[in-house]
């Protein structure tokens, strides 16, 4: 599968790194320079893109229109349902994950705002505290 | 009509003051208290401090009842997500959203969010401020009519707005004139430094140039 991640940080790294190990092609946007050069280094193969995940021309020049899956795993939820609406909505992309910071913005990652799957770590932690705890 | 605005910086408290003072019913989201301090002294709407995208605050707001929304925080993303969000969750017939990137404005345009982007905006109105002689239209009504903008030539200042005025040809729709614009009357006196809004029968601009040129 072709899949392009937005933000690469903890999360898009280690993401990029597991899916490129199950030989997927992936393409990494990140607006940082400094971590755009960090993630060339650490994580070999993958395609660095360096610019604003949420700029319609940044997700073209990335591909955008050839991928299978986009994942929006920003630190931002609104940049990351920005990313989603464009990613199904305007570039036709079969399928988009988004990743949920705050676990109170959840009910904004609905298929109408172009996500297929939210992940939402703290509500998983939370839950799996709780199941613990039980 | 009753309208949230999210955001109260220069354009959410400009917009929430005319609102309030033409009669409608305003409510302002915005994250910083400090903010609210931009609003005129006018402004009789409520006013909520928190994140926009809180959802117990937008209902709060009576986001599921409202007639308008505009998003304006400094912030296109969060503008977008929140447009978005009042249009297909909670119903709201009418929003408006600001954005820079031209190119976004555009497409969230086609996804059926009405976006006004202040970026196009001033450099088309600054084109147009700078090239205005040239009678380029501003806009085109069909394929017949045009709408011209035409600074006051020297030669017209102290005549009526009638002498370029013919009927079923040209007419002077308005006049920019010291930072306002008005409808004039046939009467009206042309003075120096007016900007004219003409409308104008394509076929008749050649009739146009030569009424300006007099």
């Amino acid at each position: 599968m072709r899949v392009l991640i937005v933000g690469g940080g903890q999360v898009g790294s280690y993401l990029a790194a597991l899916l490129l190990e199950q030989r997927h092609t992936v393409t990494i946007i990140e607006t940082h320079e400094a971590a755009t050069a960090a993630l060339r280094r650490t994580v070999p193969g993958v395609t660095v893109i360096q610019g604003n995940g949420t700029d319609p021309d940044v997700l073209e020049m990335a591909g955008i229109r050839n991928v299978d899956l986009v994942a929006a795993v920003t630190g931002t939820d609104a940049t990351n349902l920005v990313i989603t609406s464009l990613a199904r909505f305007a570039f036709n992309v079969p399928k988009a994950v988004a990743r949920v910071n705050n676990p109170h913005n959840s009910w904004m990652f609905i298929p109408e705002m172009g996500v297929d799957l939210a992940l939402n770590q703290a509500d998983v932690l939370a839950r799996l505290i709780t199941q613990a705890m039980l | 009509m009753r309208v949230i605005i999210l955001g109260c910086g220069r354009i959410g408290s400009g917009l929430a003051g005319r609102l309030s003072y033409t009669g409608h019913t305003v409510t302002v989201i915005e994250p910083v208290a400090a903010a609210l301090a931009h609003l005129p002294e006018s402004f009789r709407g409520r006013t909520l401090v928190g994140d926009v995208l809180d959802r117990r605050l937008l209902l709060e707001a009576g986001i599921d009842h409202q007639d308008a929304l505009a998003a304006v925080t400094p912030s296109d993303d969060i503008n977008i997500v929140a447009a978005r969000l009042a249009r297909l969750v909670f119903r709201v017939p009418r929003v408006v959203a600001r954005v820079y990137n031209p190119r976004a404005a555009e497409i969230y345009r086609r996804l059926g969010v009405q976006t006004v982007c202040t970026t196009t905006w001033g450099i088309s109105r600054i084109a147009e401020l700078l090239s205005y002689s040239e009678l380029e239209p501003v806009a085109s009504l069909g394929s017949d009519v045009d709408i011209l903008d035409v600074a006051v030539p020297p030669l017209l200042v102290g005549r009526p707005v009638s002498v370029i005025t013919v009927p079923g040809e040209i007419q002077v729709a308005a006049i920019s004139r010291g930072g306002r614009t008005f409808l004039p009357q046939p009467a009206t006196r042309l003075e120096a430094g007016d900007l004219l809004h003409l409308v104008v029968l394509t076929a008749a601009t050649d009739h146009l140039v030569a009424l300006l040129r007099q």
